[in-house]
């Protein structure tokens, strides 16, 4: 193939994206230096980055900084660092990069970071983080808090579930009042979520505009982007004001009839992380074969919205409640997983699916081969199946890979070539999957031989 | 007679194949060459070497179609495709019904699952392990002091096939020199190696439908003792042609005349190093 196609827009959020990224180290570099603002370490699953914005505190995400290390290509002195503590090859990559970054006092902006005021342990669907954030205290010398999140296994939370985590939310701001020694300001948390709702509203009309064709952005690489500002300053006006810049572009570039490409050749939904410290050459992967990550599982991990949920400001501890129990991918059962993506590839028009299977990330991955079967056997969408890691540089074979992914829109273009692609609702072997077909929470999956 | 070329660089052999259509399609040669180190002259060499079977120069080949692990490194193609896709469409020019492929090749082993017009449905490979390819027989072959092409013959003479635990292309050798030490029969532990494999390529292959006709391809389908143990896993039969060792490079060549259409361009042999090819 020729060489990949230039795939990215450069509007004014990317220069405002890395401004407001710049901006949040230089507020832990400040906590780091000073202790005000106060710094408090979160998970970004179903994160409550707005009960912060009630303390005025900043968050500390160590998936962000592990990240930021693998993109660079730097986390594998970290990773070995850890591996040398006693931390096992099948560990978490991210918990051992982490680790092995305080250890070895790596850290992404170069300058050291805050010691947590607290430790905030919002356990969401990850299990790992439990033990990954009671290292992260012990190591940092910082107290641990657990927000014990159930995992979501009705349809819907159940009122006790909501109530569970909502004592468990006035428990933490009462820890934070003493530790920080702030009062928690009731009228900012109730502004914080007003913005997120407001945050979450253009990015859910962003992530719909990937419905038209061309789409105006991938919903994977482009939306990564994206990510950080929505988990960084989703409850405050610099996030409204950014998103609604963001919202603006995109339908501006809609409004041209402008894509990714000069032409888009294939439109994908992609399941799980991306392979960080190979960040580009994936990404150049799919702009060989123009194709364009219409959905992403991955960008609901800090929440999904683009179905209808919006925190509330009427509601402020309920809805935090309800977003970290239902509405993140990570919490939600893996039916609900499927249901999904299902409806990525009908709603917004897919011709196939490709699963990266993080070889690190047991408790996301695991069951992806059976959601392959799901969809090539039970639904006749094309899905590609791959597997690296999304932070360990020694899992990814690029040759491989690029193997896989070649062969798999060879097939789709061959398809197509002799009139057998389908698309969208057409990919559906059974198009009425949503009425019949489609697994729903509780339902076991017919298991075929 | 508009002539185009598939050359399939594998991480063992180089094999190359051309095709003429003049009105209808002929296979007009075929040549097999060792891989070695230098892929590049692999490739060159199985092209001219298929040329001079078929009669013709190299000059007259409009379009080259480059698979395989080594394909980036051919000079002379026009383009590359991918082996899967390669190996769908050879297999299914061999043997028209042919629905799924199972193809071992040197260092990895597929499963492809094929629709009518021999498009890729679905497909499977080996993950970052030689586990239940050519290289796992090699190295059983070189314990025990046999040629690759005795293995197969004499696997099929196993009265009491012994139980291979490993698949680690590794860790099977020191599970073969226990059972020599035990005194156990070499056919008895090839039995035992070949049922192995087949028993991992067939686990893997179930993760496309598999269904008939079911076609081998790749070079380890000269090994009938290889091709008998996968039948019997599977119950069924398999289809296995002369030509299936060369269903990778009949696949490119298909592809070659189809994407060279009518637009004829000779010339497009460019050896490299014009030195080694006189």
């Amino acid at each position: 193939m020729s060489e990949a196609p230039r795939s990215e827009y450069r509007g004014q959020i990317h220069q405002q994206q890395k401004d407001l990224m710049l901006h949040w180290y230089e507020r832990l570099d400040e906590s780091a230096r000073t202790g005000n603002p106060p710094a408090v370490s979160l998970m970004i699953s179903g994160n409550c980055i707005e009960l912060l914005e009630g303390f005025g505190a900043v968050p500390l995400y160590p998936e962000v900084n592990a990240l930021q290390l693998a993109i660079r290509h730097q986390s594998l002195d970290p990773i070995l660092a850890a591996e040398e503590l006693g931390y096992a090859a099948d560990n978490c990559a991210y918990v051992k990069a982490d680790i092995g970054a305080m250890i070895k006092g790596i850290t992404p902006a170069g300058t050291p970071l805050p010691t947590p005021a607290l430790v905030l342990c919002n356990f969401v669907g990850c299990n790992t983080y439990v033990k990954w954030f009671e290292h992260a205290a012990e190591f940092q010398g910082a107290p641990l808090a657990m927000l014990d999140v159930p995992f979501l296994r009705t349809a819907e939370p159940r009122a006790e579930d909501i109530d569970y985590v909502v004592r468990q939310l006035h428990e933490i701001v009462r820890q934070l009042e003493q530790i920080t020694g702030r009062r928690f300001d009731m009228d900012r948390f109730r502004e914080a979520v007003r913005c997120s709702a407001r945050v979450e509203e253009a990015w859910s009309r962003i992530k719909n505009l990937a419905r038209r064709t061309p789409s105006p952005f991938d919903a994977y690489f482009d939306a990564i982007t994206l990510m950080g500002p929505l988990y960084v300053y989703r409850g405050s006006p610099e996030g409204v004001a950014f998103f609604e810049l963001a919202l603006k572009e995109m339908e501006e570039k809609v409004a041209r009839g402008e894509g990714i490409y000069d032409q888009e050749k294939f439109r994908v939904v992609i399941e799980g992380p991306p392979p960080y410290p190979f960040f580009r050459s994936f990404r150049d992967m799919f702009a060989t074969w123009k194709a364009t990550a219409v959905a992403s599982t991955y960008s609901t991990v800090g929440g999904l919205w683009e179905f209808g949920f919006r925190h509330d400001p009427d509601h402020p501890f309920e809805s935090l409640a309800l977003h970290m129990l239902a509405h993140n991918v990570t919490n939600r059962n893996y039916l609900q997983r499927y249901e999904q993506i299902r409806r990525y590839v009908e709603e917004w028009d897919a011709d196939g699916i490709v699963i990266h299977f993080v070889k690190s990330c047991r408790l996301f991955s695991a069951g992806q081969g059976d959601m392959r079967d799901y969809f090539t056997r039970q639904l006749g969408v094309p899905t590609l199946y791959i597997e690296s890691d999304l932070e360990d540089p020694r899992y990814f074979s690029e040759a491989q890979i690029k193997n896989r992914m070649d062969a798999f829109f060879e097939a789709l273009e061959h398809s197509r070539s002799i009139g057998t692609l389908r698309r969208g609702a057409a990919a559906l072997r059974h198009p009425a999957a949503g009425a019949g077909n489609a697994p729903v929470a509780g339902e076991r999956l017919k298991i075929l031989p | 007679m508009r002539l185009a070329a598939g050359v399939d660089v594998g991480s063992t052999q180089t094999k190359a194949v051309i095709v003429g259509d003049n009105g209808g399609l002929q296979m007009l040669g075929r040549a097999l060459v060792d891989t070695g180190a230098n892929v590049q002259r692999a490739a060159e060499n199985g092209f001219i070497a298929a040329c001079q079977q078929a009669g013709v120069s190299p000059q007259d080949v409009g379009y080259v179609v480059g698979t395989g692990y080594g394909r980036y490194k051919i000079t002379f193609g026009n383009t590359q495709m991918t082996e899967i896709s390669c190996h769908a469409r050879g297999a299914h020019y061999l043997f028209p019904a042919t629905r799924t492929v199972i193809d071992m090749g040197g260092q990895d082993s597929k499963a492809i699952s094929v629709g009518a017009e021999g498009e890729v449905l679905d497909f499977v490979m080996n993950d970052k392990c030689a586990a239940g390819t050519g290289r796992f027989l090699a190295n059983a072959a070189e314990v025990l002091g046999l040629g690759l092409d005795e293995i197969g013959p004499l696997s099929l003479e196993a009265r009491h096939p012994v139980k291979i635990t490993t698949v680690c292309t590794v860790f099977v050798e020191s599970d073969i020199l226990s059972y020599l030490a035990q005194g156990k029969k070499p056919e008895d532990i090839l039995g035992g190696v070949h049922l192995a494999i087949a028993r991992r390529t067939i686990s893997l292959a179930r993760r496309v439908p598999i269904e008939q006709a079911i076609t081998m391809t790749g070079g380890v389908s000269r090994n009938i003792g290889m091709v008998r143990a996968l039948e019997q896993v599977l119950g069924t039969k398999l289809e296995v042609g002369p030509d299936a060792h060369f269903a990778g490079a009949i696949g490119a060549a298909l592809f070659a005349i189809e994407k060279m259409g009518e637009s004829f361009e000779s010339g497009i042999w460019r050896p490299a190093d014009a030195a080694h090819t006189s």
